[in-house]
This record gives C-alpha cells, structure tokens and sequence, in this order.
C-alpha cells in the first residue's frame, strides 16, 4: 500500500519542532522526500515556486498564520494535499473542508495510508479561489 | 479736462445695511466710479458689513486704511472706532477711543470731501436716524457737488429721518429710489466736461432776464465764470447736456427756476460769512449796543433766517467778547429763528464738522469750542445766550425792544411785497437806535426814511426814529385781519398807512367836534359829520342834495344868505341866534359857514353850534340874552364833555397800565420758564442724540444677530436631529448637577420625562447600580479626567460602560458634565464566557497530561526511557502550570529555568545561578525552552556540572542590540567532569539545535569550554514570541532556592 508513496516528494507545513521532525520521520520511513517540514506559509509558498511536489501534508493553524494561501495554492497547482490538525473540523481553509485530515496525535499507519490515498486518487475539484 | 475719479460718499445708518446691498447691486460694470461708506457702528466690535456687502457687489468691498489712495470701482468702508477723512484722493484714517466718539462720522467726511473733491464730489444720504449727514451734504452741494437723498416713496428707507432731514434742509439735487442711484450717477458724471454751447453768451444772456422777471433779482453782477458753472451744474442734475435746451426748460419749469436760483445763491456756509462784514460789526456796532448799559440790563439780538445757527453763534462770539471788556457788563439774549425745524435742532446741538470752522481764529476756536472727535462743538456758554425757535417773520409776531437784528440772506429770498411787510416788521422791532443787519446780496434803497445806511458796503444800518408818520404794522397780526393783497408798488401801502392815521384823526375830530357839513359850490352836501339830524331833513320828494333844500324850518334862510356870503367874500361868515324848529321846541344856534380848499377843489365847510338848550317857543321870541351868557353856557357844557371825555380817558389810561404791567410780569414769567426749558431741552437733546445713536449701533447688532440666529437655528436643528439618532444613552447637565437635556435612549435606565430638565440627576431613579455617581459627576465638575465605569442594572443582567466627561465651553472653561452610558452587556457576557473557556480549557489539557503521564507510566517498563519520558511530560506540565497562571499569555523565562534547576538544588548546595533581566515567552516558546532546559539539566545531571557536588550551573541572558534586539542566553558549567567532546546527537542535541532554530528563528550552539558544557542561545526579538520585560530590570544574582 505504501508503495506510491516511494520517492513522493511530500511538501510538509508544520510549526510545531518535535510534531514536524515525527512527521519527517515517518515519511521518511516510507520512503518519501520530504521537502521542509517549514513552519512559515511564505517559507512554504517560495519552496512551492521552485519546486513541484505530489503531496503536501499542512497543518492547519501555523504560528498564528493560517494555511489557507498554501492550500489555494496547492490547488491551483494540483497538488493533492491533506491536513492535520489540532483544531475541531469547523475551522478549515474555507472551500477544503471535503480534503482528507487527521487530528492530531495521530498514528504512523493513518498517516501513511491517508497520504497513499491522495496521492493516487484522482483530485476532487475545488471551488475557484478569489 | 483731465479724467478726475469721481469718488462717492456714502452715509448710511439704522437700516442703511439693507439699502447699501440694494444700491451696490445696481451698480453697473465699468461704472469707473469709488465709494466710500460711512455709517454708524458701535465701537470695539467686529463689524461684518463688509463681509456682507461683499456679497451684494463683484467690486472689491474693503474697510478703509489710512493712507490708502481711493480707486476706481471699489468700495471702502469706515471701520468701528475711527472717522475717515480725504485728503488730496487718499483716505486718512484716525481711530478714535471711548472718549472721544464721534457722533456726526458721516459730516466729517462729506465735508473733508466737498473740500477736497469740489465739484467732483458726490454725496449720498440713506435710510437713518437723527440727521449725521445733513451738514455734509449742505457742505457737498456749496462746493459744486452732487447731492442724493434715498427717497421715500419707491423703495422706502426704513428710517427716513436722515434723508428727510438733508431734503428739508434744501440741500439735495436728486431724492431716488435706492436702485436708480447708481445709474443716475453713472449719467451725470458722463456729462462732466459736456459743457460746450456754440454761443454761449446769447443763452446765457437770455437765462439772466429770465431770472431777473421770474425772481426780480439781477444776477448781472454775479461772476461770469461762476454764474455759468452753476448753470452747468443743474443741467447736469437735469441730464441736459446743451445749453438752449436748458434754456427751454426754464422758460417752462418754475421748479426749475427755483433751483437754479438757490444755486445761484448758494455761497459757503461758515462762522463769520463774509469776514469783512463781521469785522465791522465788530467794531462799529456791538460797542454801542452796550452803551449806557449796566448789569440790570440787557443786550437783546434777533438773528432771523438762522438756518443751522453758524450766525448766531458767531454774533454771541462777538458779543460775550465785548462782554469781557466790561465791568458789569449787561446780560445778552439773543433770539435765533428759522421756520426749519431741523435746522433748529442742529442748531441746538451746537455740534459743527471741524472744516467749517475755517474762519474761527484759532484763539477762538480754543475758547468758544470744545473738540469732539471730528466735530467742534459750541460750549454751553454760548449755547445758553442763544434760544432758538420755529418762528416765520411773515407769519408771526416779531420780537421787541431788540438792539440787534441780523437777518441776512432772508429777504432776498422773498419778492418785493414781502419785504416791503417786514423791514417795517424790524423797524418796529428794534428799539430806537437800533441795528439792521443784512447779508452781502441785500439792500434797504426803498426804506430810506425806516433805516440809515451806516456801511452801506458791510449792509449795517441803523434805525431811523424820527419819522414823519410812524407806521403801525400789527394790524396783520390781529386774529382776523388777512394779509392785504399786495400791489406792485410798496409806497402804496406806506400811503394806506397815512390814510389810516388820517381815519383815526378824522375819528376824533368827530367825536369832539361841532356838527357840520360839507358841500360843494352848488350847495350840494358832500359830506355829513354825525348829529346833523338835527338841524336838517330829507326834503320831500326824490333825494336831494341841495343843503338849503334840508335844513329845518327856521334855518333856511339863514342859511342860504350865509352860504351866499360866503361864496362872494371868500370869508367866514357867522350868524347868530338862529332858532331852528325841531321837533319838541326850538334850538338856538349859531352858524357859521367858511371856505375849505383842497388842491383843486373848493368846498364849505357849514358849522352849526347849540347855543344853549332846547327852548319851547315863547321863550325864544321874547328873549333877548347877552351874548356873553349865552356863549358862557356853551363853553361850560363843553367844558363838561371835556372833562368827562378826560375821566374816561383817565381811566382808560390806568386800565391799559394794569394790563401792561401783568403783560410784563407774565413775560419775566415766561422768559424764566424758558430758561428753565431751555436747559431741559438741552438735556434732551442729548439724551435723544444718545438714544439714536444707541438706537442706530441696536439697528446693525440686531441685524447680525439676526444672522446669527439663523446659523444657530441650523445648528440646533441639527443637534436634535443628531439625539434623536444615536443610540448611546447621553445626558447633559451643568455644574450643579441638573439636567439640562438627554437623548431618547436614557429613558431605558433612568426613569426621566421632559419635565425633569432642571431637576438634580440623583433625584431620578435609575436601574443602575452606580452609587458613587454622584462623587464622580463632581470630581469631573471640578476638573478631574474623563471617568469610565463599569456598572450592572440593578437586579438584572446589563452591563453598561459609564462614561463621564467634562463638559467644555469653547473658553475651555467646565460649565457642566456629560454622561454616557454604552450597552457592553454582550461584551461583558463574552468576557465571562471566554473566562470560563479558558479555564475549563486549561483544565482539561492539565488533565489530559496527566493521564497520558499515568498512561506512560502504568504501560512501560521501568527503564531509562520512561524516566526520561516522565520527566519531558512533567517539564511540560510545569510549564503548563506557568502559563495558567497569565491565562495562558505569557510564563516568565526565570520561572522556566529554575523549575528545571529545582530538582537538582537541595541539601545546601549552591550549585545554580541565574542572572538576567525579566523576559516574558509566550507559549510555544516558553514549552520549547522549557523542554531545552530540561534536557540541558538532565544531561548536566547525568554527565557535566550537576553530576558532582563541586560541579555548578550558570545561566546568564541579557537583551541585546537594538532593533532588532535579541535575547542571549548561556548555559555554562564548571567544576564537573570535563567533557572531551560533543555529546551524542540524540533528542536533546536535535531539540535544541534544530528546534530552537525551526521554532523561534534562533540559533543554538553546544561547546566545551574549559572542560564544561556551554550552551549558547540566541533567540531574535519578536512579540510572537519573546516580551522583553520594561524597563530593564537590574540584573540580580539568584541563588536558587533551598
């Protein structure tokens, strides 16, 4: 099942040192490249211009910014993503909520199986951003 | 001829604002005119005339400076506190202070520009009190300008009393409407230097016997060159620009004629008008009316025709000067009279712009004046010796026993007839001796035998006394006598004047006189006296003259044969003892017949005398007296008639006597009253001047207040609307603490109505729980900042945020206090909820730590690891701990890091030391470090400094730089085993090195130093995630606790 996932490259958006490095882990584990984890979305958004991805793991409320430009645009691009999240399912980048997520802590193997369903999966369509 | 500025001068007062905006909005483009406005304004008060005029006209409208040289087409206006006077085209300004106010502004400057302007002067008199102008445009109109007044028939001025005054004073060419006056003026100026006739002597000629046989009065000696200016004057009045038109116009316009003859007569109203003829006065006739006088007596002066009274005074100059000279010197009354009214009020006022004082020396004009701002007024010395008085020479009766008479520039003014009425008026008037006065025009050539000429030149004469038939001219004023029709020749009426006497004459000879009758040479009567009745009748038959035919029986004979004789011998003829039959006896008479001639004509006068009484028949026929007797008898019977004739006369005599003296006594009376009313009117006067001055300064306040009213009637409205608006509960109160008003919405807390404005708040009941209202209210009263509270409903669930301000005059001074009230009930919910939220949170993560603790500890075997697990989740709970206790806001980094020592100081050891100023992290930051901390004293515990009792932990940090700043910390340890190199990577190394970096933007560096750990932190400066503590603290060294 985790096969896809080899050679991912996984952007991760994580603000949070000790959560980021176990993510890192993991998907390293799998056999991802994981580009980050960064813990700011313009640090994020300047890696997305250099490079492309096939998925992207954000976490929803970042040092006080939120993670709605990375979404939008990971979406324009095409770029499945998921989110993690300590918060309650309401406060989601609006127009994502139908987007996998997982509450945190969160275990290796849901982890590993979400990120493998997005990234085969084909992308439902989001609402045009504006 | 040269351009010269017409420059317009205009005087306005009460309600003169609205006229001036009328008449600046009439005004037309390039009229290449300048107007200066004067008016009345109250002193020390910004006045908006120009401000408002300056709406009313495209031409610059400017308050006047001193200096400033007047332009075509702008409009300069006199400010408060100054008069405004012209020189050679410039404006001179002087202010004025509470002192010295001047009354008249607007005669000061039409008299500083009739000087300075001449002809090219224009003067302009609008609605106003009082009569400030008039003098100036009698001054204008001398010098060759044009004078206006605002008529008050179109456009009515509000107060007609100034324009009034200036039209009955005959000053003014033009009474308008307000709107046609700038045009008017526009049309005359352009007629400047349209003078140009082609024969002009012909029409002028012709106009000078047009003059002479419609006024009598022959201006041939008049100055050629002034005579054709003054014509060319009125036709510029009229708007006639040639000659033979003007002509025309006279020969049909009388109005016209008239005007052109005041003009023609119009010379420079001044004290001592002609001073060549006040000097003689001076020196040939005020000497002598003191002559014989002492202080019981009095020098009494008639100044008839005074107008304005510059006369009149300068006569009581001339006279209280000679009083001077004098021991005792008489007292001086002095009679001015004029039948304008308003000159009479001028004239009292006594008050004159200073340019008409020209020929008042300046010693005199030290001693007889007393300077007002612009003006010079006479003092009250003078003012006293003068009474003036409505009076018309023609109409009323004149005064008498007067030494004086100056009546100057009257009689010319007056036709033939009318003079001829009243120099016997002023002979009548002056006592013998007496003194005549006239102008420089007049003369008395027909009145030689009532006045002889002492300078003819000067026009002084002196009453003749000693006249053939001295004429009585009262008659005219007895209560029913009329004015006889005049006829062209005066001696006619000198002639009545005899016949009357001639009447009187004829009247007493009647009455003392014998019968008698006159007639003719044929007999024929000619004239009966009274009595006759008894010695003739009517014959029978037609009327007949014949005298012989009427006498009685008896008397016929005789008197034909007397009559007879009389004609042949020229010569008296008496007959004696005639015995007339009449009815009831006989009367014996005598009779005499004479010749009388008159001129031509030859007449005889018949005489018939009683000679005793009426006898019966018997008795005459044979009686036979002495004549002597008989003529006795008739001597004493006159001698009776005489005597009682005497008697009657007598008492007659004594009769008129009383009646005099009770004439006389009621004349002191009077004269005493007069004085008494004279100085009252004084009072008057200057009570009334006071009160329209003050009435006219009400007028212009009123007017912008009413302005002001307006805006504040806008402003208010707007207020209203503004409370009914707003939400936000408001009341207003003042200092004491009543209510002054309140918007609809405090009706929700305190239970107020509209009637409560005016009660103290703290009367009403209110659903606020605020008990220290009150004290606060006042504490803001008295200067205390803005108070905010916040305060519950009573026994509810609001939350209001009290408000109290200060409320603020524009002077900054405190007149009071605002209140407000604003609904925070929802955010004060808010609050609580977010409290217990907060708290329910902490809580819960508290708790949840907890378990995962328990957790851990239950499911794992006792080893290394799960020690070192438990003891990272306790760090965290520590640091949990800390942060509770702000909320969740902030922990401070010294309560971190000796959390993290605590465990390992104890037993007395002094092995822990911080140092450093108050730092505040926020959350994240503050579980990272602490999780740091934790792992740098575990493995100091394990392996470096804490592992020995020698060993000994230091943590210094100070704040560094300066925008940015940034924190720097450094773990050092010394004593314990010495470290060769790096410890191992594991949780700690990754947590510090790279956590520090990826959460907080930092930088972490391990070392050894000197055989001990060193950790170097340094973490860059942002509120995200470090406070700096402020100021900073002064670093202390602290033990770590026991």
């Amino acid at each position: 099942m985790t096969a896809e996932l080899k050679g991912a490259r996984v952007l991760v958006v994580e603000d949070e040192f000790l959560v980021a490095s176990v993510i890192e882990d993991m998907l390293e584990s799998a056999g991802c490249v994981v580009s980050g984890p960064m813990p700011r979305v313009a640090d994020a958004l300047k890696a997305m211009d250099h490079e492309s991805y096939d998925a992207a793991i954000l976490d929803v409320n970042l040092a006080g910014d939120r993670v709605d430009a990375v979404a939008e645009a990971l979406s324009r691009r095409n770029v499945p993503f998921m989110f993690v999240t300590g918060y309650a399912a309401g406060s989601l980048p609006v127009g994502f909520a139908e987007r996998p997520r997982l509450s945190k802590p969160f275990k290796l193997a849901d982890l590993l199986d979400t990120l493998s369903s997005i990234v085969k999966t084909p992308l439902p369509r989001s609402a045009p951003l504006e | 001829m040269a351009p010269t500025l017409p420059i317009v001068g205009i005087g306005a007062s009460a309600g003169g604002v609205e006229a001036l905006e009328q008449l600046l909005r009439s005004v037309p483009a390039d009229n290449g005119l300048a107007f200066v406005v004067v008016t009345h304004l109250p002193p020390n008060r910004e006045s908006m005339l120009a401000d408002i005029l300056g709406r009313a006209t495209p031409m610059p409208v400017v308050d006047a400076k001193d200096g400033e040289k007047v332009e075509a087409e702008h409009v300069y206006i006199l400010p408060p506190s100054a008069i405004l006077t012209i020189e050679q085209g410039r404006l001179r300004l002087r202010h004025t202070g509470p002192a010295d106010r001047e009354r008249a502004p607007i005669d000061v400057f039409f008299n500083s520009l009739a000087e300075d302007q001449g002809e090219h002067a224009i003067g302009v008199v609008l609605s106003g009190g009082g009569h400030d102008g008039t003098l100036g445009i009698k001054a204008i109109k001398e010098n060759g300008g044009l004078t206006i007044a605002q008529g008050a028939n179109v456009s009515r001025p509000r107060f007609v009393e100034m324009p009034l005054s200036a039209v009955a004073g005959g000053f003014v060419d033009l009474e308008l409407p307000v709107e046609d006056i700038p045009q008017r003026i526009v049309a005359y100026v352009r007629n400047w230097g349209a003078f140009d006739p082609e024969k002009p002597g012909d029409v002028l000629a012709n106009i000078h016997r047009l003059l002479r046989s419609r006024t009598g009065h022959d201006f041939s000696d008049y100055k050629e060159r002034t005579f054709q200016r003054r014509v060319q004057r009125r036709m510029q009045v009229v708007q006639t620009t040639k000659l033979e038109e003007y002509a025309e116009r006279l020969q049909k316009d009388a109005e016209e004629v008239h005007a052109l003859f005041r003009d023609l007569l119009i010379g420079v109203t001044d004290f001592f008008r002609d001073a060549a003829a006040f000097q003689a006065l001076e020196t040939s006739v005020i000497p002598k009316l003191f002559e014989g006088k002492g202080a019981d007596d009095e020098v009494r002066v008639w100044v008839a025709g005074c107008s304005t009274g510059e006369e009149a005074y300068s006569i009581a100059i001339l006279l209280r000067e000679q009083c001077e000279k004098l021991v005792t010197p008489p007292k001086v009354q002095i009679f001015a009279t004029d039948i304008d009214e308003t000159a009479m009020g001028i004239a009292r006022a006594a008050r004159y712009p200073a340019n008409v004082i020209k020929e008042v020396s300046p010693e005199r004009l030290r001693r007889f004046f007393s300077q007002e701002a612009g003006t010079y007024r006479v003092i009250k010395e003078l003012r006293d010796m003068c009474i003036f008085s409505t009076h018309s020479v023609i109409r009323d009766p004149p005064f008498s026993r007067l030494d004086l008479i100056s009546c100057r520039n009257l009689l010319i003014y007056l036709k033939p007839t009318l003079q001829a009425q009243i120099v016997p008026l002023f002979h009548y008037s002056l006592r013998p001796g007496g003194f005549l006065f006239l102008g420089s025009s007049e003369n008395l050539s027909r009145y030689g035998e009532l006045f002889a000429a002492l300078d003819r030149k000067n026009r002084i004469f002196r009453r003749r006394d000693l006249i053939s038939r001295p004429p009585l001219p009262l008659r005219q004023f007895l209560p029913n006598a009329r004015r006889e029709p005049g006829t062209e020749d005066g001696q006619n009426a000198f002639l009545q004047r005899s016949d009357t006497v001639r009447k009187l004459a004829a009247t007493v000879v009647e009455r003392f006189a014998p019968t008698f009758v006159i007639v003719d040479e044929a007999g024929q009567t000619l004239f009966f006296s009274s009595g006759t009745g008894k010695y003739l009748q009517p014959a029978a038959g037609p009327p007949n003259r014949d005298i012989v035919a009427m006498a009685r029986p008896g008397l016929r004979a005789d008197l034909r044969a007397a009559l007879h004789r009389a004609k042949e011998t020229g010569e008296r003829v008496v007959r004696e003892r005639i015995a007339v039959q009449i009815n009831g006896g006989l009367q014996m008479i005598s009779l005499a017949v004479e010749r009388v001639l008159e001129g031509n004509e030859t007449a005889y006068g018949i005489v018939f005398t009683d000679r005793g009484p009426i006898r019966s028949d018997e008795d005459v026929a044979g009686a036979s007296r002495p004549v002597g007797e008989g003529e006795d008898a008739t001597v004493r019977q006159i001698e009776k008639e005489l005597q009682e004739t005497k008697e009657r006369l007598q008492s007659t005599i004594e009769e008129l006597e009383t009646a005099n003296e009770e004439f006389r006594s009621s004349n002191e009376e009077l004269l005493s009253v007069n004085e008494e009313l004279q100085s009252t009117n004084e009072e008057l006067e200057t009570s009334k001047e006071e009160l329209q001055s003050v009435n006219e300064e009400l007028q212009t306040v009123n007017n912008e207040l009413s302005i002001k009213i307006d805006e504040l009637d806008r402003a208010n409205a707007d207020l209203n609307n503004l409370f009914q608006s707003t939400q936000v509960a408001t009341i207003f109160l003042d200092r004491n603490l009543l209510i002054r008003s309140f918007t609809p919405a405090v009706t929700k807390l305190f239970n107020l109505i509209p009637n409560d404005r005016g009660r103290p708040l703290t009367d009403i009941v209110s659903r606020i729980d605020y008990p220290d209202l009150e004290h606060d209210m006042r504490r803001v009263c008295r200067g205390a900042e803005v108070t905010e509270r916040s305060v519950k409903v009573s026994g509810g669930n609001g939350h209001y945020l009290a408000r109290i301000l200060p409320y603020r005059t524009p002077n900054n001074e405190i007149d009071g206090v605002l209140l407000t009230f604003v609904d925070i009930s929802n955010i004060i919910a808010a609050e609580e909820q977010q409290k217990v939220l907060a708290a329910e949170l902490s809580h819960r993560v508290k708790n949840t730590l907890a378990v995962v603790s328990s957790i851990a500890e239950r499911s794992l075997p006792n080893d290394a690891a799960k020690a070192e697990l438990l003891g990272r989740f306790h760090a965290l709970g520590h640091t949990h701990d800390l942060l509770s206790q702000t909320g969740w806001i902030e922990a401070p980094l010294r309560e971190i890091v000796s959390t993290e020592l605590a465990p390992y100081a104890g037993g007395g050891r002094v092995n822990a030391a911080m140092n450093g100023p108050s730092v505040m992290l926020k959350p994240q930051a503050a579980l990272l470090l602490a999780l740091v901390f934790h792992e740098l004293a575990t493995n100091a515990a394990k392996y470096g400094a804490l592992s020995t009792p020698e060993g000994r932990v230091e943590v210094a940090w100070t704040i560094a730089g300066d925008r940015p700043s940034r924190l720097e910390l450094t773990w050092r340890e010394h004593g314990g085993p010495p470290i060769d190199g790096f410890p191992t990577r594991g949780f700690g190394t990754e947590l510090i090195e790279r956590g520090i970096r990826f959460e907080l933007q930092g930088e972490a560096k391990l070392d050894a130093v000197d055989g001990g750990l060193q950790c170097r932190i340094v973490i860059p400066a942002d509120a995200q995630f470090i406070v700096f503590g402020s100021p900073p603290e002064r670093p202390t060294t602290e033990e770590a606790a026991s």
